[in-house]
């Protein structure tokens, strides 16, 4: 028996016409559809999203084919990614047919749809459409029945659910009814290879072949405008993510983490900074609403909404878009509203769960740069009196500048003004040099330093606040006239400065990434990797004492850097059990004090800190391990203020190492 | 030496600082006499001469009127230093006089030495001495500054002063205190508490404190995060700036964003079982003990 | 109609303070510069009455110091006064606040300022006299202490802060000047806009030997810090003594306790 089957049986190649006019309509229409939302888009400004296009292609592979970003989360992305595995496989089948039929076979006479190629491809169709099936079920039972907390369901979600049940459940009565008449009794051999359409046939055995060839026909037709039904529907519901989210992973930032739009000073004829309407994001902005599929996986990961505090980052990515489709003259900042704006820590987790690549960070700051620069409007009355001790001393506490270099006092580091020779510069930063418990950190690392023979330097007064905090509160100008007054004192010591260290993780950032673009190209590390390489190359020696702990992973050093494992190897060699928090690795949660909170009140929700202390109380280590000061000032903060006190205490990676130095390693290694 | 006094009088009552400019007098070895815009019925305990202004007619305040009435009493007595209190009467009227005089003023002086008057400077931080060049001096005292021995006594010889030249300005009225929240920037005693009082119960043990050396509550920000304390008695870098002449740190460690808030205050005591806290380097005195076994016990003491 | 609003650039408080050569001033060496803080009050109140009377009124600031004086005068304009005067004076800590008042009497005299505001004193001097000097020089009215202010047609109401919370409630008609106390008003923080078009405002610099024709009543004998207070003294021991030490100290050092 011929081993292949007639394409448009029963109905006949009258249908060949009609079929492709009626799809070519419902191309057109969402080829406009696409192409009406694009003005919308162009209401932003440019942004040049076209370079380096193999990587760009490489990252369309990765998440839209492979799909690993939706997989983050295993069990729906799992869901997902098989779905939309099967249906593309059906999809492929359908142009498989329709290249035989209407190109290889009617111009040439060559049909591959036949033998063992054709078994093959009918039980690869058959397998897809039934995990297609059965994924769609798990989806449907997730959104319905078991509700996850915070998953809105709208009317697109409904009109999708049901149109792809009824274009797959038609697709399998169909080829049930042709089979019955084909297969069935016929060619049993070939049906084996379709065992789905086996089932279904089975169903209508009791139809005579003239019954089943009327239904196959009826059937065929809804089938077939259920499916230009939902090629039309795409760019109009929230079926458009297939596209957009695909074209958001080749639009994705190409740059380094973190990295913000340096906006240029001089530029005299500049008249809005920071965003106030939509017209002031990016093109891209608005177009990271087209491809939100509201997963919700940002908002459940975002430590603010976790907090009740009412800031949700899918909420504002959506709002972008709706103001932009719907009124791109309003007020986004008001229509967000500044306890959203002011609520964000810039933490990242948003973004780095994001399955469609949705840039969430970037768009508070920039809304945050408008409520700064335009407005002068600050997160509270205590973030401006940090601003103002910015200003006037150079760090957030208003202490004298003057004393910035007295935590070093007695201690074997040199002041660069006195013409040191140093092999690195240490860059404290506002929080080791003023904090008294941030000044225990600095000595550690001092100390640390001194026992691997590398000679520090500090800049002792000189040093200004490197400007972080002041950036991501929005208040670009404050940030690059620290920025510049910082450089230009390390310039100054020309080649003595090889490399600059720094135990903050926001400095660290904020030197080696944000300082590039203000001239600034020394090496920049954190003292997590220099230690772990330090001993690595065998220049440090620890004594293990062993201690029990459990390790946070810090947002700037987490995600934004990617360091997880080399602060974990430091603290095995210096002889720590770990027992990690649930919530680690890229999944940390944040301690709340970045995007410049750490300057601010926490009067919204619960405490993001105690939120934190809890998670380390969970794991019934009595040390809580952190590698950086806002992290350590937030955590003793929390482990008080959550009366965890006597089950809970928290340290610095540099104290626990400086608490293990081999006595004198320069003496054993000499010179 | 002459000293000519200047007195206070609000709301119809004559203010208790006019004592403390006689005990300035009295270090200076100045014979004094006194101005007062009030009424007969309230004149100091004071056995000098007091030329005396009627404050009903003349208002409150006035400072044309006021002005000329002291410079008629300067006409009168020809002193060598006329003398205010550094207070919102004094500093307005003060250098007024100075002016119609072309007068050298020393404001806030705080101590007499060789050579000129004490005063503060940079916020009580450094002091300066100011000499004088002309030979009579108008001088405004800090409040609180001079004591005044002992219990004053006397009755004066009251003369009647007149003036009679336009008001610049219309006094209107006056404004009582607002009921309000806690304004911990204007108290000049500041009690706070920390953590190291323990639990919430313990609070009213250093309001009582707070209350018996007539300051106010404060807190440090744990207790306030912890909800033992209201929101506008935190003192800190994201609480209250404070600068009061004496604080009191109860159980409070002194981490920089508390010291940051309240190290302009003129004198700190800190209570604190630990000898090394933090704080001990800012406080003027740190008292090694427990806060709650302290704290009753000098409550006690200044009630006693 | 003209305004004028006069500024002092002042060390922070937080720096540490050591005399300088001569020991009749602060040294330089080691402070960080801001404006004066109840001059930022003065400034924020002639913003805000600009800004409620439009463009009929020109705001001038005016600050007597040497160059770095420059830099505060430049804020202020950010903050939204119109044009600035900087009157050179490398020596200006040595003038006296009479001095002070003459200079800027001076340069105010001809000008028909309807306003002048100016902070209740200096954070660094603190003798709260230039101001209601400056007025006299003038011969207009002046109120001090200011921590509300009302204006309309000429007519101004004013409320000053008296000790205890209480308030005086003050009308007085323009030509005037006011001196402001902190809890007037909230100073604006510079948007970036107004920082930028502070860049292109007028500067006038003023040497001061043009302005100042009167000799100083008062000079600085010395500058010096407090004496010695021994380190911090620690007590130590059993509670109720110490409670009474506690207590001598604090009659014989503080004026609290009575």
């Amino acid at each position: 028996m011929e081993v292949s089957r007639e394409i448009y049986w029963n109905v006949g190649h009258v249908v060949v016409l009609p079929m492709y006019l009626f799809a070519f309509a419902a191309i057109a229409v969402f080829i406009w559809g696409f192409y009406r939302r694009t003005s919308t888009y162009r209401l932003g400004k440019s942004l040049n999203r076209f370079d380096h296009l193999p990587q760009r292609f490489w990252l369309v592979a990765r998440n839209a084919l492979v799909q690993l970003r939706v997989l983050k989360v295993r069990l729906p992305g799992s869901l997902h990614s098989l779905f939309f595995w099967g249906f593309g496989v059906l999809f492929i089948g359908t142009l498989l047919v329709m290249a035989q039929s209407d190109f290889f076979d009617l111009l040439f006479h060559i049909k591959f749809l036949q033998g063992g190629f054709y078994e093959f491809f009918s039980l690869a169709l058959d397998l897809a459409g039934l995990v297609a099936l059965l994924m769609l079920g798990g989806l449907l039972v997730r959104r319905f029945i078991v509700r996850p907390k915070g998953l809105e369901t709208i009317r697109d979600d409904y009109l999708v659910h049901a149109l792809l049940f009824a274009i797959l459940l038609t697709g399998f009565v169909i080829e049930g009814v042709r089979m019955a008449v084909t297969e069935i009794g016929s060619n049993p051999d070939l049906a084996r290879f379709s065992p789905v359409g086996y089932l279904f046939a089975e169903a209508f055995r009791g139809l005579s072949a003239s019954q089943l060839e009327s239904l196959h026909k009826v059937l065929w037709w809804v089938h077939f405008f259920l499916a230009v039904g939902f090629i039309a529907a795409i760019p109009f519901t929230k079926l458009r993510h297939i596209f957009t989210a695909t074209a958001n992973y080749f639009f994705s930032d190409l740059s380094p983490k973190g990295t913000l739009a340096t906006i240029d000073l001089e530029d005299e004829s500049a008249e809005q900074f920071g965003a106030a309407t939509v017209s002031d994001l990016t093109w891209k902005d608005i177009f990271d609403a087209d491809a939100c599929t509201s997963c919700k996986r940002c908002q459940d990961r975002c430590p603010a909404w976790s907090t009740d505090k009412p800031l949700s980052p899918m909420k504002v990515v959506q709002q972008i878009g709706e103001l932009a489709f719907s009124a791109p003259e309003a007020n986004l900042c008001e229509t967000v509203t500044s306890d959203v704006l002011w609520s964000c820590t810039t933490c990242r987790a948003c973004q780095e769960i994001c399955p469609v690549s949705i840039e969430h960070v970037n768009k508070i700051i920039e809304m945050r740069r408008n409520l700064s620069l335009m407005e002068g409007a600050f997160a509270g009355d205590e973030v401006r009196t940090a601003i103002n001790n910015f200003e006037v001393n150079g760090n957030p506490f208003g202490l004298a500048y003057a004393s910035r270099g007295e935590w070093a006092e007695g201690l074997d580091v040199q002041l660069m003004e006195e013409g040191a020779d140093v092999d690195i510069l240490y860059f404290a930063g506002c929080y080791a040099s003023f904090d008294q418990r941030n000044q225990e950190v600095a000595r550690s690392f001092v100390k640390i330093c001194n026992s691997a023979g590398v000679k520090v330097g500090i800049l002792g007064k000189q040093e200004k606040c490197c400007g972080e905090p002041a950036r991501k509160l929005g208040n670009e100008y404050l940030y690059q006239t620290m920025a510049q007054e910082n450089i230009e004192t390390i310039k100054v010591y020309g080649w003595r400065v090889r490399q600059i260290v720094t135990t903050c993780p926001h400095c660290y950032n904020t030197l080696a990434r944000d300082y590039q673009d203000l001239g600034l190209t020394i090496p920049v590390e954190h003292s997590t990797t220099f230690i772990a390489r330090l001993l690595q190359e065998g220049r440090l020696t620890l004594t293990p004492e062993p201690f029990e702990f459990t390790y946070h992973d810090s947002c700037y050093l987490g995600r934004y850097m990617d360091i997880f494992d080399q602060p974990r190897a430091v603290l095995a060699a210096a002889g720590g059990r770990l027992s990690e928090m649930d919530k680690s690795g890229p999944e940390s949660f944040c301690c709340g004090g970045g995007g410049g909170r750490i300057l601010a009140d926490e009067t919204l929700g619960r405490r993001i800190n105690e939120e934190r202390v809890h998670m380390a109380e969970a794991t019934s280590a009595p040390l809580l391990v952190s590698n950086c000061p806002f992290c350590l000032t937030m955590f003793e903060d929390g482990i008080k203020t959550a009366g965890c006190e006597e089950r809970l205490r928290a340290g610095d990676l540099a104290e626990i190492v400086a608490a293990r130095l081999a006595t004198t390693s320069t003496e054993e290694t000499g010179p | 030496m002459k000293a000519l006094l200047i007195c206070e009088y609000r709301e119809s009552q004559l203010l208790e600082s006019t004592y403390e400019l006689l005990a300035f007098a009295g270090q200076l070895g100045a014979d004094t006499a006194m101005v007062l815009v009030g009424d007969a019925a309230n004149t100091p305990r004071y056995g000098g001469k007091v030329y005396l202004a009627d404050a009903a007619t003349y208002g409150e305040y006035n400072p044309a009127a006021h002005k000329g009435l002291v410079l008629a009493a300067v006409e009168k007595e020809s002193p060598d230093y006329i003398i205010f209190q550094h207070s919102s009467y004094g500093w307005d009227l003060a250098p007024r006089v100075a002016a119609a005089l072309k007068s050298a003023q020393v404001s806030e002086v705080i101590g007499i030495v060789d050579g000129g008057f004490e005063t503060g400077a940079c916020n009580g931080k450094m002091r300066r001495t100011v000499k004088p060049a002309t030979a009579r001096v108008v001088l405004t005292i800090q409040a609180g500054a001079f004591t005044f021995e002992g219990e004053p006594q006397g009755t004066p010889q009251v003369e009647k002063l007149d003036f009679a030249g336009p008001a610049n300005v219309q006094f209107v009225g006056y404004e009582p205190a607002e009921a309000k929240e806690v304004d911990l920037t204007r108290a000049e005693v500041i009690v706070s508490a920390g953590r190291g009082i323990g639990k919430q119960d313990n609070v009213p043990v250093i309001a009582a404190l707070a209350k018996a050396i007539s300051g106010e509550l404060g807190a440090s920000r744990p207790v306030v995060d912890a909800g033992w304390v209201e929101h506008s008695r935190q003192v800190g870098i994201t609480g209250q700036t404070v600068s009061p002449k004496l604080y009191i740190a109860c159980g409070i460690s002194g981490a920089i964003q508390h010291l940051a808030g309240m190290k302009k205050s003129d004198f700190v005591v800190a209570i604190n079982k630990d000898k090394d806290a933090p704080i001990g380097e800012t406080a003027d005195v740190l008292v090694v003990a427990d806060v709650m076994k302290f704290a009753p016990a000098l409550t006690a003491k200044l009630q006693g | 109609m003209k305004i004028l609003v006069c500024i002092k650039q002042v060390p922070d408080m937080e720096s540490r303070f050591k005399p300088d050569g001569a020991g009749l001033w602060f040294s330089e060496q080691d402070l960080a510069f801001r404006v004066n803080e109840y001059d930022e009050y003065a400034v924020e109140e002639a913003v805000q009455l600009r800004e409620q009377l439009g463009d009929a009124v020109d705001l001038t600031v005016l600050s007597i110091g040497p160059d770095r004086v420059v830099e505060a005068l430049k804020k202020v304009l950010a903050m939204g006064c119109d044009r600035a005067v900087h009157v050179q004076d490398p020596q200006a800590a040595l003038k006296d606040p009479w001095q002070i008042a003459a200079i800027i009497a001076a340069f105010a005299r001809d000008k028909g300022f309807e306003l002048i505001f100016t902070g209740m004193q200096s954070q660094d001097r603190g003798s709260a006299q230039v101001g209601v000097a400056l007025a006299e020089q003038l011969g207009i009215p002046s109120v001090t202490t200011i921590v509300a202010f009302d204006y309309a047609d000429g007519a101004v109401t004013v409320k000053r802060e008296l000790e205890g919370g209480i308030k005086g409630v003050v009308k007085l008609s323009a030509p005037a000047l006011l001196t402001c106390q902190s809890g007037l008003n909230v100073p604006r923080y510079p948007t970036l806009p107004n920082i930028m078009k502070a860049k292109r405002k007028e500067l006038l610099t003023v040497p001061v030997a043009e302005l100042l024709h009167e000799e100083a009543l008062a000079t600085t004998a010395s500058f010096h810090p407090p004496a010695k207070k021994g380190g911090g003294i620690v007590l130590e021991g059993d509670v109720a003594e110490m409670a009474d030490q506690l207590i001598a100290i604090l009659k014989e050092r503080t004026t609290v306790l009575r």
